[in-house]
């Protein structure tokens, strides 16, 4: 009942603050725009190169298509979405050291553990039902394109299919936790919103080019991106299954070069993102519990 | 009559950060139902001292116990029955006044939106509930935040400088309020500056300097009630050699036209009888304490900022 109490606390100040909405609005909208982006450049004949493979324009289109919507979907809130949860994250955590509110909510509610905890619940929800709206709203503009453009007579809507679609989405939430314990633990710490978004979005984007130098570094530098966040990540979201005619588009490398570069296999790439979730979630928690509040912001 | 019992007791409270002490050794004692005033200097410890009564300091050594519970380790069931406005009251500026005392309600649990209404009444902010926090002024923030402190219906209040930022009127209101919440058997602690409101609805006071607490007791104990009778004669140097060789007068000063003798009060006519016999016709006789103030200044050596709080 406590957990619940407090959980819907959380949820109750992040449903009346702007950000929530402005994040929301955000995610759906980039949907919305890459769409019809992609749908005005896809109308032409001709082809281009994406990670060394050739793929011609209508391939591009057929993506905006019901069949390839939600994981097409999804891997652009896997991109995009997630730095937008990065903010989400961050300002939940961040913004209550900033109004000075951290000592008001740490003497309303039952236990300062509990109600961290309550917190991240709440957060890592919004980010599922956000990834979730999207993946709706992609699967509408989907479903108008497919109807105006010949129709469809959904054979392709198999038990497996849908199977599929939800793993996609349970993927692409797993590999946004980490990024999203990230902002929120480093908000904590840093008792301040900037320094989750900071330590987040410099993540997301340093990390990949780090782990490119590392590679290139030789032997003894080579084997460390496996083990951090954004190969791992890539692992998991190459799982996520296309219609067997329409290329991969990703905003990463592609499964050979994650084999060539001996990435762990899913099931290690799951450990490793989890690991790196619960030791930022611990630190979080920790500093959150154990720290002395002595000003409105905290010592 | 109703029974004194402990509500808040801290036990050689200590609290170091790193080589800075900023509590040293400090107990407290505050029973029902009474205004505990809690006066320092500026960095004399008093926050410190707050925050681990309220669970948010650790204390170095020591403890602090609330309703029986230890606040360091287990403060839920204390703090449900604790109010607290710590400093500047600090609310989310993007909810408006009802919808943060909402937030805090739904954290606290059982309370009754009509229990936010009341409080918004209580505080004069009704009509300007539905308004972000963020467009209030501060005495509005202040009456925000002891509307905060009392949704919980408490048992123990802790106001840190309650009447900062309102105006006379606001003042006033607070002032009265305080002594109201101790009649309705709910303790106060209260923190301030202004010491002559301090003095006017307190029952008890602790006075802390460098975090140590210098004096505790009755406002009539710290003042001195009783232990000073001003005199005023024909002749005041007379009158001063004639009070230096009373047994009973352990000192005498003069004082703005006055002769001030520390004395029993209630040797007054005993005194009047021979300093007659000396031939010493006294013109006025009357009682006289200190007041907060000087107290204050004599035990910690400082002044008082000039802050509008209570």
């Amino acid at each position: 009942m406590t957990m619940q109490r407090l959980m819907w606390m959380e949820f109750f100040k992040l449903r009346k603050r702007m950000m929530t909405w402005v994040v929301a609005g955000v995610t759906i909208g980039l949907i919305i725009l890459l769409y019809t982006i992609i749908w005005s450049i896809s109308g032409k004949a001709g082809s281009f190169r994406d990670n060394g493979s050739i793929v011609f324009y209508s391939q591009l289109r057929r993506s905006l298509f019901l069949e390839a919507g939600v994981p097409f979907s999804l891997q652009i809130v896997a991109t995009f979405g997630s730095l937008l949860a990065i903010i989400l994250a961050a300002g939940a955590a961040g913004g209550e050291y900033s109004w000075g509110t951290v000592r008001l909510m740490a003497t309303a509610s039952s236990g300062r553990l509990r109600l961290i905890i309550a917190r991240f619940i709440v957060v890592a929800g919004l980010v599922a039902l956000l990834t979730l709206m999207t993946a709706i709203v992609a699967l509408a503009y989907s479903a108008i394109i497919t109807q105006t453009n010949g129709g469809s007579d959904f054979s392709f809507i198999t038990v497996g299919f849908v199977k599929d679609q939800w793993l996609a989405y349970g993927r692409t939430l797993y590999v946004m936790l980490p990024f999203v314990s990230l902002a929120f633990a480093a908000a904590v710490i840093g008792r301040s919103t900037l320094a989750g978004v900071g330590f987040g979005l410099g993540v997301f984007f340093v990390e990949p080019l780090v782990s490119e130098l590392m590679r290139v570094g030789g032997s003894r530098w080579q084997h460390v991106p496996n083990y951090l966040l954004s190969t791992n990540r890539n692992v998991i979201l190459l799982q996520n299954k296309f219609p067997p005619y329409l290329p991969r588009f990703s905003f990463g490398p592609s499964a050979r070069d994650l084999q060539q570069q001996g990435a762990y296999a899913p099931t290690g790439a799951a450990i490793i993102l989890g690991v790196y979730i619960v030791v930022f979630l611990t630190l979080a928690f920790v500093a959150y519990r154990r720290r002395d509040i002595t000003a409105g912001t905290g010592a | 009559m109703t029974e004194r019992r402990e509500i808040l007791r801290t036990e050689g409270l200590w609290k170091r950060y790193g080589k800075i002490t900023a509590v040293a050794g400090m107990d407290l004692q505050v029973y029902n139902g009474e205004v505990y005033s809690f006066l320092g200097p500026n960095g004399s410890g008093k926050s410190t001292t707050v925050g681990m009564i309220l669970g948010l300091v650790r204390p170095t050594k020591g403890r602090a116990l609330v309703f029986g519970a230890n606040m360091a380790t287990h403060p839920w069931p204390a703090l449900k029955k604790i109010g607290a406005v710590i400093e500047t009251p600090a609310f989310y500026p993007y909810l408006s006044g009802w919808d943060n005392l909402r937030a805090i309600a739904i954290a606290l649990g059982d309370v009754p939106n009509a229990r936010i209404h009341e409080m918004l009444e209580l505080v004069g902010l009704r009509e300007r509930g539905g308004d972000p926090y963020k467009t209030y002024s501060l005495g509005m923030k202040q009456r925000l935040g002891i509307a905060s402190t009392l949704l919980r219906d408490p048992d123990l209040i802790i106001l840190d400088e309650p009447t900062n930022g309102l105006d006379p009127a606001g003042t006033r209101e607070v002032r009265e309020l305080i002594p109201q919440l101790a009649r309705q058997g709910r303790t106060v602690f209260l923190c301030s500056h202004l010491l002559h409101e301090v003095q006017a609805v307190s029952d008890r006071v602790a006075i802390v300097k460098k975090g140590r607490m210098v004096a505790q007791g009755t406002v009539a104990e710290l003042l001195g009630h009783g232990q000073y009778l001003q005199m005023r004669a024909a002749d005041n140097d007379a009158l001063a050699r004639a009070l230096g060789s009373v047994p009973f007068v352990s000192a005498v000063e003069r004082v703005d036209g006055f002769v001030r003798a520390t004395a029993p009060t209630d040797r007054a006519s005993e005194l009047n009888k021979i300093l007659a016999t000396q031939e010493i016709y006294l013109s006025e006789l009357k009682p006289w304490d200190m007041d907060l103030e000087s107290v204050f200044l004599d035990l910690t050596g400082e002044e008082l900022g000039q802050e509008t709080a209570v």
